[in-house]
């Protein structure tokens, strides 16, 4: 394998990241070939040398998707990192999902609990007085006010969970990356 | 099975052979690979994604020095708590093999 095929094969593999990441990453292998050049060693011996391009931009994905999290801390991020991790295919994905699923559901269902209490309080809040329950408005729209505080403050403890599991996939994740993986890889046909 | 286990092996301190490495002095990635690969003949490539995680840990820093053939270089420095992660794994490290050695070594 050449250079130009080298670059090309991590190139695809990367496709999808930020711009700047495989650009640098880039760098860093073209930076690679142009050093080896000079030591006098061939575009081949390089390229074997370095490895299975598609291998290596599988690890680059996982990192640059765990680091993005570790960063953003946002839905997308999150999502990113897990399916960094799953294309990487470090996770059983046979074994996890009966504990995965039921898990991120709860956390759904939560996180739409607490947007219907915080919406039912605001509705209570604003249109109490106005329904004509009973005369004691002040009474109705504080109970909606505290409907309201009850479903942000079920919104945050859900976020705050969520995180926790996002991170316990990332540890678990690069756990098998290091551990598990070489064996596995072990065991594939080389040229 | 052999072959696996020495990948295993060699992958589980190969960030702390970098760590050592650069302990001594700074270094550019192509330079660690190399003194890497013959030591311990692990694929070059796999310096990379190591770097940028170690980055990632700040256990390293990079910066630019020109080079008087072609762009400039981008070396690579211990932080503080690389230096402590160098020590600590060292110490791992040495009572590890100091057991397995003794295990090996142990009279049938």
């Amino acid at each position: 394998m050449n250079r130009e095929t080298f670059v090309e094969k991590l190139r695809t593999g990367l496709r999808g990241l930020p711009q700047t990441t495989v650009d640098e990453v880039m760098a860093d292998y073209e930076a690679h070939f142009s050093e080896g050049l000079q030591a006098g060693r061939t575009e081949d011996e390089i390229a074997s040398a370095l490895g299975d391009p598609a291998r290596l931009a599988r690890e680059l994905r996982t990192e640059a998707g765990i680091r993005r999290w570790e960063l953003e801390r946002n839905p997308s991020a999150a999502a990113g990192a897990i399916f960094a991790i799953l294309g990487l295919g470090v996770i059983d994905i046979v074994i996890l999902l009966p504990i995965l699923l039921p898990v991120a559901a709860t956390l759904l269902g939560f996180m739409v609990a607490s947007v219907g209490i915080f919406t039912g309080g605001a509705i209570i809040f604003v249109a109490g007085p106005f329904a004509g329950i009973g005369h004691y408005i002040a009474a109705v729209m504080f109970g909606g006010l505290s409907l309201m505080a009850g479903g942000v403050s079920l919104g945050a403890l859900t976020g705050l969970v969520s995180i926790g599991f996002v991170n316990g996939l990332v540890w678990f994740g690069r756990l098998h990356m290091r551990l598990l993986k070489p064996v596995l890889e072990s065991s594939e046909v080389r040229p | 099975m052999t072959e696996a286990i020495q990948i295993q092996l060699k992958r589980g301190v190969l960030e702390l052979c970098v760590l050592a490495v650069l302990s001594r002095n700074d270094a550019y990635a192509y330079d660690i690979a190399a003194q890497l690969a013959k030591a311990i003949d692990m694929g070059e490539g796999t310096i990379y994604p190591l770097m940028r995680r170690m980055q990632t840990d700040r256990l390293v820093e990079t910066y630019l020095v020109e080079s008087s053939s072609g762009p400039p270089r981008k070396y690579y420095k211990l932080t503080t708590s690389g230096r402590a992660s160098l020590a600590a794994q060292t110490i791992e490290w040495t009572a590890f093999s100091e057991a397995v050695n003794v295990i090996l070594g142990a009279p049938q």
